[in-house]
C-alpha cells in the first residue's frame, strides 16, 4: 500500500469513525445514567434526518400517506438541522415519559426497558415508512453553502482529498465530546447526573431532582442523535426509514469497544471501528458490513470492559 | 372445510412454526437471558435443508429420483417426485447438531458476562451470518437457493411434521419447567447471585438454555425452507427477532403456553387485520394502516405489553387463581 493511499484510508476511516462516534455518544449518555441501552436512539437519529429534510422545504416522494407534500417553509440546511435536532430531542423526551418512566417507577427489570425501547424504535421506523414511503431522500444541493465539496490534504501531485462534510462531522463530534465531558465532570448538573448514575435513590434523597435530570439526559441524547442523523444524511443521503437502524447496530459494536457508558471511550471506539472498516482488504470488501460485529465479538471475548476501561467490580 | 384448509393450509403451518420460534426465544428467557439469536439459527437450519436437498441429494429428473453421489459413485437413491421424509428428518438432525455447536461457541464467551452481553452477541451473530450467507457461493449468494423440493403434496401436508414437533417441544418445555434443570433456570432468572450461592453453575445452565433454543430454531428453519421453497439471507434478520420477541412477551414469558399462544395469535393477526381492512367504508388511511402496519402494531404491543402486562397475557396461575377467588375474603388485596 503506497503512502498516499495509506493516508487516504486513514482519513476515510477517521471520517466514517466520527460518524459512528457521534452515534454512540447518544447511546452512551443514556447508558451511563440509566444502565439501559436505548434502542429507540437509532430511530431518533432517523427522525432527525427526516425532520431536517422536511424543514428545508423539500417534497416527499411517491409513496406513503404524505406523498407529494412539503412544508411551506424553506430553511437553510444548517438552521433546519438545528431545529430538527431540537425536535428530535423533544421526541426523545416523549419517549422517556411514555416508554421508560413507567417501567422505572415500578422498578422493573432493565431488560423490559430495553424491550420497550425496541418497540418504540419499530413503531417510529414503520410510521416514517407509512407516512413518507421507503425511498431514498437527498438534501438540497450544497448544504454547507459556499464551502468547497472537498479539501486536499496532500502535497503537489499527490492529492488526498477529503469531503468537507466529513470534516464537519468530525469537528462536530469532537466538540460535542469535549462539551459533554466538561459538563459531566465540571458542572453541578453534571455532578448531579453522575450521582444519579451511582445510585438514583440516594441521589434523590440528597435533593437531586432525578426525574428532571433524566429528562434532560434524554433531551440531550435525542438532540445529538437528531443532529448526527441530519449531518450523516447530508453526507450519504437518507437511505429510507431503516437508515438509522444499520448505524444503530454498528453503534452497539462501538459502545462495546469503548466500554459501555464511557463517553471518551465511545469516540475512541468509533474511530477504531471506522479505521478497521477502511482497512478491509479489497478482495474481502463484501465482508465489510460484518467487521463491526466481528469486532464486537472479539471484544466480548477479550476485553468486555472496553478498550479504555479498567477492571470492573460487579455490584450486587 | 376442504376449501378452508386448502386456502389457509400454509398459514396454519406457519402459525405453528411461529409458535415454535417463540418457544426457541422463550427457552433462554427462562434462564433470564434475552437473546435475539433465533433468526440466525432459523436461517442456518434453512440453509442446511436447502443445501442438502438441492446440492447433496439433488433431484434427477431423468429417473424421477433423489440421488446421493460421492464423486462418480451413487450411494443412495430415493424415489421421487416428492422429497423423502426420512431425508427431512436427517436434515433436522444435521441442523440440530450444527446449531448446538454454534450456540455453545457463541454462548460460552457471551454468557460468562452478566447483563446485556448475550443480546449484543446474538445481534452480532445474526448480522454476521446475514453478510456471510450473502457472499458465499455455497449459500447461493445474494439471490439465495431456489426450488427446494417439497416433501408433501400440499402445504397442509407439513402438518404431519409440524403438529407432532410442536406437541413434542411444548411437552419438552412443560416438563423442563418442572424438573431440576428448569428450576435452576428459573432460579437464575429470579436472582443470579442467590442461584449461584445455592450451588447452581450459572454459565452451564445459561449456555444450556441458550443451546436448547438454538436447536429448536434450527429445526424450524429446516421445515420453513421446504415450505417456502426458496431460501436467502433475508430470512434471518434483526426485525424477525423482534417479531419473535413480541410473540413471547405479549403471549407470556412465565409459562410455556405464553409463547405458543402468542406465536399463533400474533402470526395470524396481520391476516385478520387484512380481513378487517377489506370491510368497505373504512377511511383509506386506516385501511392502509391495518393492511401494512403489521410492524407498527407489533411495536406498540411491545411497548404497551411491557408496561401494562410485564408477564404477558398468559400467566402461570391464570387458570389456577379462579378457584381461590370465590373463597378469598380480604378486601383490597389483588
Amino acid at each position: 500500500m503506497s503512502l498516499p493511499l495509506f493516508f487516504q484510508q486513514v482519513l476515510n476511516g477517521l471520517a466514517i469513525g466520527s460518524v459512528y462516534a457521534m452515534f454512540a455518544i447518544g447511546y452512551t449518555l443514556i447508558f451511563s445514567i440509566l444502565r439501559i441501552i436505548n434502542f429507540a436512539h437509532a430511530a431518533i437519529f432517523t427522525l432527525g434526518a427526516y425532520f431536517t429534510y422536511a424543514l428545508t422545504g423539500s417534497a416527499f416522494g411517491y409513496n406513503g400517506l404524505l406523498k407529494n407534500s412539503a412544508l411551506p417553509i424553506h430553511l437553510p440546511f444548517l438552521l433546519a438541522a438545528v431545529v430538527g435536532a431540537l425536535l428530535a430531542g423533544v421526541v426523545s423526551i416523549v419517549i422517556e415519559r411514555l416508554a421508560f418512566r413507567p417501567l422505572r417507577e415500578r422498578g422493573a427489570d432493565p431488560l423490559l426497558s430495553l424491550v420497550s425501547s425496541l418497540g418504540v424504535a419499530v413503531v417510529i421506523v414503520n410510521v416514517i415508512q407509512y407516512l413518507v414511503g421507503a425511498e431514498n431522500y437527498s438534501y438540497p444541493a450544497h448544504p454547507y453553502g459556499n464551502l468547497p465539496t472537498a479539501i486536499n490534504f496532500g502535497l503537489g501531485t499527490r492529492r488526498i482529498p477529503v469531503r468537507t462534510v466529513q470534516i464537519v462531522i468530525f469537528g462536530v463530534a469532537v466538540v460535542i465530546m469535549l462539551l459533554l465531558t466538561y459538563w459531566l465532570n465540571r458542572t453541578k448538573t453534571g455532578k448531579a447526573l453522575r450521582a444519579i448514575a451511582e445510585d438514583a435513590t440516594t441521589a434523590s434523597l440528597l435533593g437531586i431532582n432525578t426525574d428532571r435530570l433524566i429528562l434532560l439526559t434524554f433531551f440531550l441524547s435525542g438532540m445529538i442523535g437528531g443532529l448526527s442523523g441530519a449531518l450523516i444524511g447530508s453526507s450519504v443521503s437518507i437511505a429510507g426509514p431503516y437508515f438509522g437502524i444499520s448505524f444503530g447496530l454498528r453503534g452497539l459494536a462501538v459502545i462495546v469497544l469503548g466500554g459501555l457508558g464511557d463517553i471518551p471511550g465511545a469516540i475512541v471506539g468509533g474511530v477504531v471501528l471506522g479505521l478497521a472498516e477502511a482497512f478491509v482488504p479489497a478482495q474481502y470488501i463484501a465482508y465489510k458490513d460484518a467487521v463491526a460485529f466481528a469486532v464486537l465479538f472479539l471484544m466480548l471475548l477479550l476485553r468486555p470492559q472496553g478498550l479504555l476501561g479498567g477492571a470492573q467490580l460487579q455490584k450486587v | 372445510m376442504a376449501v378452508f384448509f386448502a386456502t389457509y393450509g400454509s398459514l396454519i403451518v406457519a402459525m405453528m412454526l411461529a409458535a415454535m420460534l417463540a418457544l426457541s426465544l422463550y427457552l433462554p428467557l427462562l434462564a433470564g437471558q434475552l437473546s435475539l439469536a433465533s433468526p440466525g439459527f432459523y436461517a442456518l437450519g434453512g440453509y442446511v435443508a436447502a443445501i442438502i436437498s438441492t446440492r447433496v441429494v439433488p433431484f434427477d429428473s431423468a429417473t424421477q429420483a433423489y440421488v446421493w453421489r460421492l464423486g462418480a459413485h451413487e450411494i443412495l437413491r430415493f424415489p421421487g417426485p416428492l422429497y423423502p421424509v426420512s431425508l427431512l428428518i436427517v436434515e433436522m438432525l444435521v441442523a440440530s447438531v450444527l446449531s448446538a455447536v454454534l450456540a455453545v461457541a457463541l454462548g460460552l464467551p457471551a454468557l460468562r458476562l452478566r447483563g446485556i452481553y448475550l443480546l449484543l452477541a446474538t445481534i452480532a451473530f445474526v448480522e454476521i451470518l446475514q453478510v456471510v450467507t450473502q457472499v458465499l457461493d455455497l449459500t447461493g449468494g445474494a439471490i439465495g437457493i431456489f426450488n427446494i423440493p417439497q416433501p408433501f403434496a400440499s402445504q397442509l401436508g407439513y402438518a404431519w411434521v409440524v403438529v407432532p414437533l410442536l406437541v413434542l417441544s411444548a411437552f419438552f418445555v412443560y416438563r423442563l419447567e418442572r424438573i431440576r434443570v428448569g428450576r435452576a433456570f428459573t432460579a437464575i432468572r429470579e436472582d443470579e447471585l442467590a442461584a449461584a450461592a445455592m450451588g447452581i453453575n450459572l454459565t452451564y445452565h445459561k449456555v444450556l438454555a441458550f443451546t436448547m433454543g438454538a436447536v429448536l430454531a434450527g429445526i424450524v428453519g429446516v421445515i420453513s425452507a421446504h415450505s417456502i421453497n426458496t431460501w436467502n439471507s433475508r430470512q434471518g434478520t434483526f426485525d424477525a427477532g423482534i417479531a419473535y420477541l413480541a410473540f413471547v412477551l405479549i403471549g407470556g414469558s412465565r409459562t410455556f403456553l405464553g409463547p405458543i399462544v402468542g406465536g399463533i395469535v400474533l402470526y395470524a393477526l396481520p391476516e385478520v387485520l387484512r380481513g378487517i381492512a377489506a370491510i368497505p367504508g373504512l377511511p383509506p388511511a386506516l385501511a392502509q394502516l391495518l393492511k401494512d402496519g403489521r410492524l407498527i402494531i407489533y411495536g406498540l404491543l411491545l411497548v404497551l405489553g411491557t408496561i401494562f402486562f410485564p408477564q404477558g397475557l398468559i400467566r402461570p396461575n391464570l387458570f389456577r387463581r379462579r378457584k381461590f377467588e370465590a373463597t378469598r375474603q380480604v378486601p383490597g388485596q389483588v
